[in-house]
C-alpha cells in the first residue's frame, strides 16, 4: 500500500544547525501517527517542510505516493495537508464562521453566501460533535473552543492528512478525551493524523505508530504495541539520565499556614466565579490544585495576588511576599524584548540601576544553576526556545525567595527534560519550607509534585485530600485517575 | 433664544453638509486603510494633494471630469507610494505619513507659485455643477454629497458581506492567520490604501470645488480630524457617518454664533466636537478597538 506521507533523506539546515538531518520514514494511511522529540529535536521543522512553510535543502517529499514540492503553505492545503497550530492562528475580532471560512468563502452573486457557509460548518459541528456556536465571536471563547475552532477550519476545507502541533498542551483531562474521541472520529472517517507531542501516556493511548526525532536526526521508530513509556522517554532524551522523577516527598509538618481562604466567593460580570472556597496554604506543602480549567484557578491565583478581593467568606493572606510563575509565561511572565537579566530587574521592587556588568552576572547566575540554554546574556527573552524562557522565568521567581510561590501550569508546552528539571525546583523551593500552589492540567504533574490535592469545580472545592490519604491513594493511581477526573467533572457532587 | 433657533434653517443644514463631505471621505477612507492593518495619517496629504490637482486641472483645461478623474489619478498613485513604503519596505506607518504629508503640503505650495507665480491661491474656478433634477432638495442636490450618502451602506456591505471585506479585516486583525490561510496579505493591504486614497480624494476635489480656489492651508488639519472621527466611529460606516455629521454640526454652529453674535462664547461651541471626542475616547460611550495588527507591518 502506498503510504500517505514519505519522507525520504531530508535534509534542512539553519546556519550551522542542521534541524532535519537525513530523516526517512513514512507515515501509513489512514493511521495516527505520533512523532516525539524534545523541543529543538526538528519535529517542528520537519512538519513545516511537509506544510509548505520551509522548503528542505535535500531529500524528497511523497504524498499519496506522488512526489511533492509545497512552496506555500497553501499547495499543501490543495495537496490535502493541513495542519491545526499550536499557537491558534485564530482572528478574535471574527465570529466562528469568519474564522472558519476566511480563504476559502462560498459566494453567491457579489457577497459572501453565508447561508451555505452556516449549513456547511454546522453538518461538521454536529458530524464531530464541536458544540460549537457559528456566530459567537472567537475572543469570546475558552482555550479549548479556540482549538475545536482551529479544528473546525481543517475539517471544512477536507483535508486528508491532517497533522496536530502539541494538540493537548492547553486541555485539561476531560478535553484530552474529548479531543481523542474527535481523533478517532477523524480515522474512522478515512484521515491520516500526526500528532507531534510531548506526553508519553497520550502517545500510549491513541498511536499506532511512533516516530522519535532527537537532534534532527529519525533515533527511533516503532509500532505502538512495541513501546512503553520507559523506552520512549530514553530514546526522547537519548541519555541514561532518564528516570520519573524524585517521588520523596518531606514529612511535613506543615504548622505555619500562609494562607487562608474560608468559604471565599467572588462573581465577576453577573456571572458568579468563585463559591465556597476553602483552601488552606501551609509552608514546606506543595497544594496542586487540580480541575478543569475555568474552574476558578484563576481566579484564585489572583485573589492570591492580591489583584481580586474576595467578596463572601474570608481570605487571610499571612505571607510577606509572593512569587508566581504564571500560565501564559509569553503575556504574563516576561518582556520579550528584554534579555534574562532585565526580565530579572525588572521583577524586582525598588530602585535598581541595570548596569550592563550587573545585568550579566544576574543572568549568568540564573543561566547556570537552572540551565537556561541560551546564545548569550544578551539575546532577548522572545528568542529562546519555550523550555528555557519557562526555565528563567522559574529561576527568577525562584530566587526572589518568597514566602508562598504560585506555579501556574509550570510545564505547559515545555520539552520533557525541561519539565523534569522544573518538577525538581519546585520539590526544592517546597523543602526549604517555602509554601508552594501548584495549578495544572496535567494530572500527571499534580500526582507527582502534590503533598495535598484540591479538586476544583464551578468554582467550589469539591475535595480535599490531605497529605497521607494522598499518598495512600496514590499507590492504585489507575483508580485515583478516574475518581479525581470524574469530581473534576462534577460528578458525584450533590 | 429667537436668533439661535432661526440658525437651524435649510442654510444652515446645508452648511453642515458642506463640512460634513471632506470629514466623512477622509474618515471612510481611513477605514479602508485601518481594516487592512495600514496606519494612514496621510489622509490629510491625501487631501491636498486631491484638492490641488483638481484646482489645477480645472483651471488648464476648463474640464471638470477631466480634473475629477485627474485628482483621482494623483492620489491613486500616490497612495500606491504610501503602500510601497508601508507594505512592501514595511516602514513605520506614522512616520511615512509625516513625510507624506509634508512633502504633499511643501509641493503643493512649491507648485502654486510656480504655475500661478502667487504663494496664497489660484485663480478661481467652476465648481462641480448641482443635479438639477434634485435641486429642490437644498444639500442632496450636490453630486459629491449624493456619493457619500451612497458610500455609506456600500461600504458597510464591502467590509461584512464580500469576500473583499472579510480578506481586508483579516489581514488587518491578524496577518499570519490570513497567510495560513492562502489569503494574499499584501495584496489586500495595498488594496485598502488604494482605495483609502481614491475615495480620499473625493473629500479633496469638494473643498477645492465649492470653494472655487485652491488656497495654501486650505485643508487645515480636516485629515486629522477625519482620523479621530474614524476612531470613535470604530471603523464602522454607520458609526462614522453620524461622528462625522456631529464634527460637522458644531463646526457649522461655531461659525454661525460668530456671525449671528450669541451670549454662548463661540470657543465653548468651537470646543464641544473635541469633549465629546474626549469623552469617547475615555470610554464614556464605549470602547473603540482597533484592527489588532494597525499599524504593524508584515
Amino acid at each position: 500500500m502506498i503510504p500517505a506521507i514519505e519522507f525520504k533523506n531530508i535534509t534542512k539546515q539553519f546556519g550551522n544547525l542542521k534541524a532535519n538531518d537525513n530523516v526517512s520514514f513514512a507515515i501509513r494511511k489512514n493511521s495516527v501517527h505520533c512523532i516525539l522529540g524534545e523541543n529543538g529535536a526538528g519535529k517542528s521543522t520537519l512538519m513545516k517542510i511537509l506544510y509548505g512553510a520551509y522548503q528542505p535543502d535535500s531529500g524528497k517529499l511523497f504524498v499519496d505516493g506522488k512526489q511533492q514540492n509545497f512552496h506555500t503553505p497553501h499547495d499543501a492545503i490543495n495537496a490535502g495537508v493541513a495542519m491545526v497550530w499550536q499557537h491558534f492562528m485564530l482572528i478574535d475580532d471574527f465570529s466562528v464562521l469568519e474564522n472558519v471560512i476566511l480563504g476559502n468563502e462560498p459566494i453567491s452573486g457579489i457577497k459572501i453566501d453565508f447561508k451555505t457557509a452556516q449549513k456547511k460548518i454546522n453538518d461538521v459541528i454536529t458530524k464531530f460533535n464541536l458544540g460549537l456556536n457559528p456566530d459567537d465571536k472567537v475572543e469570546k471563547l475558552s482555550i479549548a473552543e479556540q482549538q475545536k475552532v482551529e479544528l473546525l477550519k481543517i475539517l471544512y476545507r477536507k483535508p486528508s492528512i491532517i497533522i496536530f502541533d502539541e494538540p493537548t498542551a492547553v486541555l485539561s483531562p476531560v478535553e484530552v478525551d474529548e479531543f481523542f474521541n474527535i481523533i478517532t472520529k477523524l480515522k474512522d472517517s478515512g484521515n491520516t493524523i500526526i500528532l507531534i507531542t510531548h506526553k508519553l501516556r497520550e502517545v500510549i493511548q491513541i498511536a499506532e505508530r511512533v516516530t522519535v526525532l532527537r537532534q534532527g536526526k529519525k533515533v527511533y521508530e516503532a509500532e505502538a504495541t512495541e513501546i512503553d513509556e520507559d523506552i520512549l522517554g530514553k530514546e526522547i532524551v537519548g541519555d541514561s539520565s532518564f528516570e520519573i522523577a524524585s517521588e520523596t516527598k518531606l514529612e511535613t509538618d506543615g504548622e505555619k499556614k500562609v494562607a487562608i481562604l474560608e468559604k471565599a466567593g467572588l462573581s465577576s460580570g453577573g456571572y458568579s466565579k468563585l463559591n465556597d472556597i476553602n483552601l488552606v496554604l501551609r509552608a514546606g506543602e506543595i497544594s496542586g490544585i487540580c480541575g478543569v480549567e475555568g474552574n476558578g484557578q484563576n481566579e484564585i491565583v489572583d485573589i492570591l495576588l492580591q489583584l481580586l478581593s474576595v467578596e463572601n467568606g474570608t481570605a487571610e493572606l499571612n505571607y510577606s511576599s509572593v512569587s508566581v510563575v504564571p500560565d501564559d509565561r509569553i503575556k504574563k511572565g516576561m518582556i520579550s524584548e528584554y534579555t534574562i537579566g532585565e526580565n530579572v530587574i525588572t521583577r524586582k521592587m525598588g530602585f535598581e540601576i541595570a548596569l550592563k556588568a550587573k545585568l550579566k552576572k544576574l543572568s549568568e547566575i540564573l543561566i547556570k544553576s537552572y540551565d537556561i540554554r541560551t546564545p548569550d546574556y544578551f539575546t532577548p527573552m522572545g528568542n529562546l526556545s519555550g523550555g528555557n524562557q519557562q526555565k528563567a522565568i522559574v529561576a527568577r521567581e525562584i530566587e526572589n525567595q518568597s514566602e508562598l510561590i504560585i506555579f501556574s501550569h509550570p510545564t505547559r508546552g515545555v520539552d520533557l527534560k525541561s519539565s523534569l528539571f522544573i518538577h525538581d525546583e519546585i520539590i526544592h523551593v517546597r523543602n526549604s519550607g517555602r509554601a508552594v500552589l501548584l495549578v495544572s492540567s496535567d494530572l500527571d504533574e499534580l500526582f507527582k509534585l502534590s503533598d495535598r490535592l484540591i479538586v476544583l469545580y464551578n468554582g467550589q472545592t469539591v475535595k480535599e485530600y490531605e497529605p497521607l490519604e494522598l499518598k495512600s491513594r496514590l499507590k492504585d493511581a489507575e483508580s485515583f485517575t478516574v475518581e479525581v477526573g470524574k469530581l473534576m467533572v462534577g460528578a458525584g457532587i450533590e | 433664544m429667537e436668533n439661535l433657533l432661526s440658525i437651524f434653517s435649510v442654510v444652515f443644514l446645508s452648511q453642515v453638509f458642506r463640512m460634513f463631505t471632506p470629514y466623512f471621505f477622509g474618515a471612510i477612507g481611513g477605514a479602508y486603510s485601518e481594516r487592512g492593518g495600514v496606519i494612514n495619517i496621510a489622509i490629510e496629504g491625501f487631501l491636498i494633494s486631491s484638492a490641488f490637482s483638481f484646482a489645477v486641472v480645472n483651471i488648464f483645461t476648463g474640464s471638470i471630469i477631466l480634473s475629477f478623474i485627474i485628482a483621482m489619478l494623483v492620489n491613486a498613485v500616490l497612495s500606491i507610494l504610501f503602500a510601497i513604503f508601508t507594505v512592501k519596505l514595511k516602514t513605520d506607518h506614522i512616520v511615512t505619513g509625516v513625510g507624506f504629508n509634508l512633502l504633499i503640503a511643501g509641493l503643493a505650495d512649491f507648485l502654486i507659485a510656480y504655475f500661478f507665480k502667487t504663494s496664497s491661491n489660484t485663480p478661481r474656478f467652476e465648481e462641480i455643477p448641482t443635479i438639477e433634477v434634485l435641486s429642490f432638495l437644498p444639500f442632496l442636490s450636490d453630486p459629491l454629497i449624493i456619493v457619500a450618502f451612497a458610500t455609506v451602506p456600500l461600504s458597510a456591505f464591502v467590509f461584512f458581506k464580500t469576500r473583499f471585506g472579510l480578506r481586508l479585516r483579516s489581514v488587518g486583525e491578524n496577518p499570519q492567520a490570513a497567510e495560513s490561510l492562502g489569503v494574499k496579505v499584501r495584496f489586500y493591504k495595498i488594496a485598502g490604501v488604494v482605495l483609502c486614497g481614491i475615495i480620499t480624494s473625493f473629500g479633496g476635489i469638494w473643498l477645492a470645488s465649492y470653494q472655487n480656489t485652491y488656497s495654501q492651508g486650505m485643508t487645515a488639519g480636516r485629515g486629522y480630524i477625519a482620523l479621530a472621527a474614524m476612531i470613535i466611529g470604530k471603523w464602522k460606516p454607520v458609526n462614522i457617518f453620524f461622528v462625522c455629521l456631529m464634527f460637522a454640526f458644531f463646526e457649522a454652529l461655531e461659525i454661525k454664533l460668530q456671525i449671528i453674535g450669541s451670549f454662548i462664547p463661540s470657543q465653548f461651541i468651537q470646543s464641544l466636537p473635541y469633549i465629546v471626542t474626549i469623552l469617547v475616547l475615555i470610554g464614556f460611550i464605549g470602547k473603540t478597538r482597533p484592527p489588532a495588527a494597525d499599524g504593524v507591518p508584515y
